[in-house]
């Protein structure tokens, strides 16, 4: 056998339970086996618990790790990091829990969380800034204003108020259950300074951010805003947002 | 390359519960280990915290995931990240394992055995060279620990290590602990390990704990045992003066019970420094 067969033999048998053996490898070789395949599975299923504490307390320890192995089956680690063996999880609590959507929106919020806690460090454009960058615009300028946003914001639109749930888990104090939201709204994950933080908004400043975090004009925000709002308030509302972002620090630079 | 100087001194790792300890630049040790891997990010708290505890200490950067055995080559992402690093700390060296953890699909994020042949020390010696040169540095390898031992195998782990020690020009990271859990699960002679190793290429000895029984685990998350403790001393009479640290990633204490370990490896350092005048 190659060294590249033996490996790829190797991690399958990692990877698989009751895989054959191949020829040559005997009982010792099984029982070291074991010890390899528990200490991956064990080694992935506590790093996703460390990345997803609030979301194993929701979940409950039993369910959690079920489906925390179950992850790892169906998603096992490519990268050299191991800090991104989360990603897909809230897809994969979003399959496993389709009666509860406050599990998936929760690990959401501690996935973005964790990505925004190592995101790149940036300075946010200022009020002062903007203004300095924007000081010649005319009409047509503004319509075709882009920005770039810092890479610690994420956003997602949620049905239970997921930001409430982390606080209560935090104080170790779980509710019965999870809160619906009456209207439709959304999250803002971000960073302010080494700390992550959140807050929850509307679905239609979410949506607004999404047309400009892809690389939309303000032009184009104010189109998406034009179902929603009144024609006249549509500029006023397109601000309004720019300024919020403006104020949490969310807006990197004018592009 | 210019080689790696010896440093005679006796660290810790750098893990959470300590942040402040190290942070502030109270805890007594000489050097601190980080997990690479761990400071290999973009930004944030990671990095700001060891850039605190840099301001401090000399650190030796410790990695887990460059897979120098693979079969597959080097990942040259991981080396840029490795490299970039590196240019931020200024550590006093980088180290990783005798090891594989991935092929062209997956990753273990475990630290799985090479079967010890000529093909693998080809693999291992090519890999680590294109390491070392795009590093723009030696590394330190470090012996591993194991719980089988593949039929294939056509030479002793130490020749294996001296082989590749002797191709690359590396230096070692000589784990006592791993040393003996592999001696205990594969019936060799502790000292004969040693003997066979190219010791005046010691930088850096790893103290640690394990678990034992009918296959003794590397654990790290005990403290460190009277056998391992009397192959530390014998290590370091033929060694010399190096960098010891004790790892514990796992029941991690409060960091004074780690100082009282750290104080034993001063004292059994210094008589095996006493022995040999």
């Amino acid at each position: 056998m190659s060294l590249v067969e033996l490996q790829q033999e190797f991690m399958d048998q990692v990877l698989t339970d009751g895989r054959t053996l191949p020829c040559g490898w005997d009982a010792r070789m099984a029982a070291g086996l074991d010890i390899y395949r528990n200490a991956y599975r064990s080694t992935m299923v506590e790093a996703l618990r460390e990345t997803f504490p609030k979301t194993a307390l929701w979940a409950g320890d039993h369910a959690f790790s079920q489906a925390a192995a179950h992850h790892v089956i169906t998603h096992p680690p490519c990268g050299w990091t191991l800090d991104l063996v989360g990603e897909g999880f809230t897809e994969t609590l979003a399959g496993l829990f389709a009666n509860d959507p406050d599990v998936a929106d929760l690990a959401w919020l501690e996935w973005a969380m964790h990505l925004a806690f190592t995101a790149r460090d940036c300075v946010a454009l200022d009020a002062a800034g903007f203004a300095a960058a924007t000081s010649s615009y005319g009409e047509a300028d503004w319509a075709a204003l882009r920005l770039a946003f810092l890479p610690s914001l994420f956003s997602r639109e949620i049905g239970s108020d997921c930001i409430a749930l982390w606080r209560a888990l935090a104080d170790e104090e779980p509710p019965a259950s999870a809160r619906s939201l009456e209207e439709p709204a959304a999250c803002l994950v971000w960073r302010e300074g080494l700390i992550p933080v959140f807050r929850l908004t509307e679905t239609l400043e979410a949506r607004g951010l999404g047309v400009m975090i892809t690389g939309g004009s303000f032009g184009d925000l104010c189109v998406a805003l034009q179902a929603a709002v009144p024609g006249d308030d549509v500029a006023k509302t397109a601000g309004t947002m720019l300024g919020k972002w403006l104020a949490d620090g969310h807006i990197l630079k004018v592009v | 390359m210019t080689g790696i100087a010896r440093f005679h001194g006796f660290g810790l790792g750098l893990r959470r519960p300590h942040y402040d300890d190290f942070i502030c630049g109270g805890a007594p040790v000489d050097f601190v280990e980080v997990i690479s891997e761990n400071y290999m990010v973009e930004g944030g708290k990671p990095l700001s915290v060891l850039d605190a505890v840099r301001a401090h200490y000399p650190v030796a950067m410790h990695g887990v995931s460059l897979s120098v055995g693979s079969a597959h080559g080097t990942d040259r992402d991981y080396l840029a990240r490795l490299k970039v690093l590196a240019a931020r700390i200024e550590p006093l060296w980088i180290s990783d394992h005798l090891c594989w953890t991935r092929t062209s699909a997956h990753n273990s994020h475990d630290l799985l055995p090479l079967p010890y042949t000529a093909e693998a020390l080809d693999v291992v010696c090519a890999n680590l060279s294109a390491a070392q040169d795009f590093l723009g540095r030696e590394m330190l390898l470090e012996n591993p620990s194991s719980y089988l031992a593949f039929p294939e195998n056509e030479m002793a782990e130490w020749e294996f290590m001296a082989e590749v020690c002797r191709r690359t020009g590396c230096f070692l990271l000589l784990d006592v602990n791993n040393i003996h859990v592999s001696a205990q699960n594969h019936g060799f002679r502790a000292l004969d390990y040693l003997g066979g190793l190219p010791l005046e290429r010691v930088r850096q000895i790893h103290l640690a704990g394990h678990a034992p029984g009918e296959i003794v685990i590397d654990t790290h998350d005990r403290e460190v045992c009277d056998d391992v403790w009397r192959l530390y001393a014998a290590a370091m009479k033929l060694v010399g003066p190096v960098a010891t640290m004790i790892e514990r990633d796992d029941a991690i204490p409060p960091l004074a019970d780690l100082l009282i370990e750290l104080a034993t490896a001063r004292d059994l350092a210094a008589s095996a420094e006493r022995h040999v005048a």
